[in-house]
Formats: structure tokens, C-alpha cells, sequence
């Protein structure tokens, strides 16, 4: 196991040092912004070699940190090149907004995401929904889908109080949860879709 | 547990997760609790410019939204540095470190002035990528001990650090603010309003401290 490990981490290495080389050599900021997006997936490559449970549970938080910095560097280039002014209005592809295949893939993804149900199912789910509102630069009542996802989070924290108090009844905390999650998470993401662009505000 | 800068008063518990105090970090974990407490109830400094040849200067006016945005960032770098200073757990600490440069970012990012912009965009440009070595460092440590508490490590009894691992977390911390990438937060400070952008300085000094003490461990 060692041995695969030292092979591993030098492969990350070499990849680490060819990243850093191209940040250094660049001179556009925009680009140095991109290729450190590169960059940041070298460090998750070292994590990953752990190979374990632990090692899952330490990209999260990883990956979380790396985005949080990366939509604060955004907004201080957005402001910096004072590019806030002309804000995007959705993808105005006539093709994707007239054609079928929008709602035929979104529906594949929302179908296979409830049968995959739980944080995944969400994010497939989730993922077919954005799609869709995307093309069709779909406008909603976000209140209805706020509160939506609120329920889905309140089953999801009364799941998590049945495991930990009637640990008898597991099986209808599991569902409650995996039902919970999916929900919560399928419209969170498809909230992201509708709030692309300002429709409503 | 000889080596973890004095014996621990109280050691705090959550599984592996753990947080502990000796006179070494509760030191510096008060002088964060201050510093942030400072922050919180203090107004802004005005900024004086002085015109050359002449008696003539002005202060700087500093919006009310703009405040609040830049005392919310100091006070979520004093926590992230009171974080970094009690946690017990290597990763977290990273993670902590990496917050603190987020928030130094942040703290001098809602000024409107394009040499202030500019700079923070620069610095975040190596903060972010100082978080390689930083992660990195941390996710060797835990290929090479099989631990990442600070209490096990100090034991003695896990395999040795591999000196690379140190290396990275150390590089990685001064990434995120200290002395060769000073140059980038240097020019961050013409932003006006003194008590925050001295929190900047003083959770990087602070996180500088700490890795001190945790590169001596294992």
C-alpha cells in the first residue's frame, strides 16, 4: 500500500508543479483565476490518496473551503473590472429553448435522481430541474419552492430526532431522511436555475 | 505530552475531534477573544489625507453598510483564528487557517478604492493556492501516522512526521498571509478603518504561533 501511495503522490506532485508553473507563467488575471481552479484539485488529489472513509470526509470540507474562496475572488474581480453592470440574462440559445430534448434529459435526470434518492438523488434531480429552467429561462414564484424546501429540511432534522431518541422506529427516520434530503436538495438546486439572470428582483 | 507547550488544563472531547488548552494557546486564544471584543465595539478610524503644499486635508467618510460588512469579516477572522488557536486537530486547523485567509480578503474587499481591489485580488490569488500545501500537508500527516489529533501525535507513540508534511503546512500558512507574501497584504492596508484591518496582521501572527507549536508535535 505504501508503495502505491508514493507512486501516487508523485504523480500528484508532478501535476501540482506543472499547475503552479502555468499560475506562474500567466500574466491575465482572469486566467490565473481559472488555472487556480486546476490548481486546487491538485491539493484534493492528495487527500484522495488516503484512501479511506477519512479521506471522504476530508475533501468535503476541502472542496467547500476552495469554492467559498474561489466565489469570493470572483466577486472581487467582478467588482475590480467593474463588470457588475451588465448583469447575465440566461442562456439565450433559440436551439435549447425551443426543442424538446431540454425537457426529455431533465426528465431522465429528475426520474433516475428519485430512484437514486438521498444527497445524490438531490443533486441528479436537482441538476435535471436547473437544466430545464435554464433553456427555457423559466420564471417562478420563488416563495413556493423557498418553503418547499424548507419542509423537505424540517423532515429531514425530524428524521435525524427519531434516530437519536426512538432508534426502534429507524426504518420510517431513514425514509423520512432520504425523502428529506432529496427534496431539499433537488430544490435548492433548481433554485439556482430559476435565479440565474434577474427575473424577479 | 511534554512537548505540547505546557500541560494541557482541559481537554475537550468530541470523539477525534478535540480542543484543548494549555498556557500556551489559551494565551493566544485571549489575545484573539480581545482583539475580536475590541473589534466589535469599536468605530472605524477616519483616514486623513493631507494635500501637499498647502494646510489643506480631508478624512475619509466611511459608509455605514460598508462598516458593517467589514466588522462582520473581523469578527468572523477573530473566530476563525480563536478556532485555529484551541482546535486539536490538524485538519481542522488548516481548515481554520484557511478561513482566516478568506476573511482577510474580505475584511478590506468591500472598500471601493481599485489599488485596495486590486491588491485583494492579488493576495487572494495566493491564498487560495497556498491552501495546496496546507491540505496537502495535513492529508500527509494522516497517510504517515494515521492520526491527525495533535493529543495522539504528541504521545510519541505514532510513526514520525515525514519532514515534507511539516514543510507544506508551514508553507502553506505562509501562504495565507505571512512574511515573503506580506508585500501583496502591505498594500491591502491603504484601506481606511484601523481596528479591521489590523485584525489581518494580527490572525496571521496568531495562526504563525500556532503552526509553530504544531510543527514541533510528532
Amino acid at each position: 500500500m505504501w508503495g502505491q501511495y508514493s507512486y501516487g503522490i508523485l504523480v500528484v506532485l508532478v501535476a501540482g508543479v506543472i499547475a503552479f508553473f502555468a499560475l506562474a507563467i500567466e500574466t491575465d488575471d482572469l486566467h490565473r483565476f481559472l488555472l487556480l481552479d486546476l490548481v486546487e484539485i491538485t491539493a484534493l488529489g492528495v487527500i484522495a490518496l488516503l484512501g479511506t472513509d477519512l479521506a471522504e470526509a476530508l475533501i468535503l470540507p476541502g472542496l467547500t473551503v476552495g469554492i467559498a474562496e474561489q466565489l469570493a475572488l470572483s466577486q472581487i474581480y467582478c467588482t475590480k473590472e467593474r463588470i457588475m453592470q451588465n448583469p447575465v440574462k440566461g442562456l439565450n440559445i433559440e436551439v435549447i429553448a425551443k426543442a424538446d430534448a431540454p425537457l426529455i434529459i431533465s426528465m431522465f435526470l429528475v426520474v433516475y435522481g428519485l430512484i437514486l434518492s438521498g444527497f445524490t438523488g438531490g443533486g441528479v434531480a436537482g441538476l435535471g430541474l436547473v437544466f430545464f429552467f435554464m433553456s427555457r429561462g423559466y420564471r417562478e414564484d420563488l416563495n413556493l419552492l423557498e418553503m418547499a424546501s424548507g419542509i423537505s429540511w424540517a423532515l429531514w432534522i425530524f428524521a435525524f430526532f427519531c434516530f437519536m431518541f426512538l432508534p426502534q422506529y429507524w426504518f420510517i427516520a431513514l425514509m423520512c431522511a432520504a425523502v428529506g434530503i432529496v427534496l431539499k436538495v433537488t430544490v435548492k438546486m433548481s433554485l439556482v436555475g430559476t435565479m440565474w439572470g434577474n427575473g424577479n428582483d | 505530552m511534554t512537548n505540547l507547550a505546557g500541560v494541557p488544563y482541559y481537554i475537550l472531547e468530541f470523539g477525534d475531534e478535540l480542543v484543548y488548552f494549555t498556557p500556551y494557546t489559551i494565551t493566544l486564544f485571549l489575545l484573539a477573544l480581545t482583539f475580536t471584543i475590541f473589534v466589535l465595539i469599536s468605530m472605524p478610524e477616519r483616514q486623513v489625507d493631507i494635500a501637499f503644499g498647502g494646510d489643506a486635508y480631508t478624512t475619509k467618510v466611511i459608509s455605514v453598510s460598508e462598516m458593517r460588512f467589514r466588522r462582520f469579516m473581523a469578527i468572523a477572522c477573530g473566530l476563525a483564528s480563536m478556532g485555529a488557536m484551541v482546535t486539536g486537530d490538524i485538519f481542522n486547523f488548516t481548515l481554520f487557517t484557511a478561513m482566516v485567509g478568506i476573511t482577510n480578503v474580505g475584511i478590506v474587499a468591500a472598500v471601493k478604492s481599485p489599488h485596495v481591489q486590486n491588491a485583494a485580488y492579488q493576495y487572494g490569488l495566493v491564498a487560495l493556492s497556498a491552501t495546496v500545501p496546507l491540505f496537502g500537508g495535513a492529508a500527509i500527516y494522516a497517510a504517515a501516522t494515521g492520526s491527525l489529533s495533535m493529543i495522539e501525535l504528541a504521545k510519541g507513540a505514532l510513526p514520525a512526521v515525514p519532514f515534507v508534511a511539516k514543510a507544506f503546512l508551514v508553507l502553506g500558512v505562509i501562504g495565507e498571509g505571512m512574511a515573503p507574501f506580506y508585500a501583496a497584504k502591505a498594500e491591502m492596508f491603504r484601506a481606511p478603518g484601523a481596528p479591521y484591518v489590523i485584525m489581518c496582521s494580527l490572525s496571521s501572527l496568531l495562526i504563525f504561533l500556532r503552526v509553530i507549536e504544531v510543527v514541533m508535535l510528532g
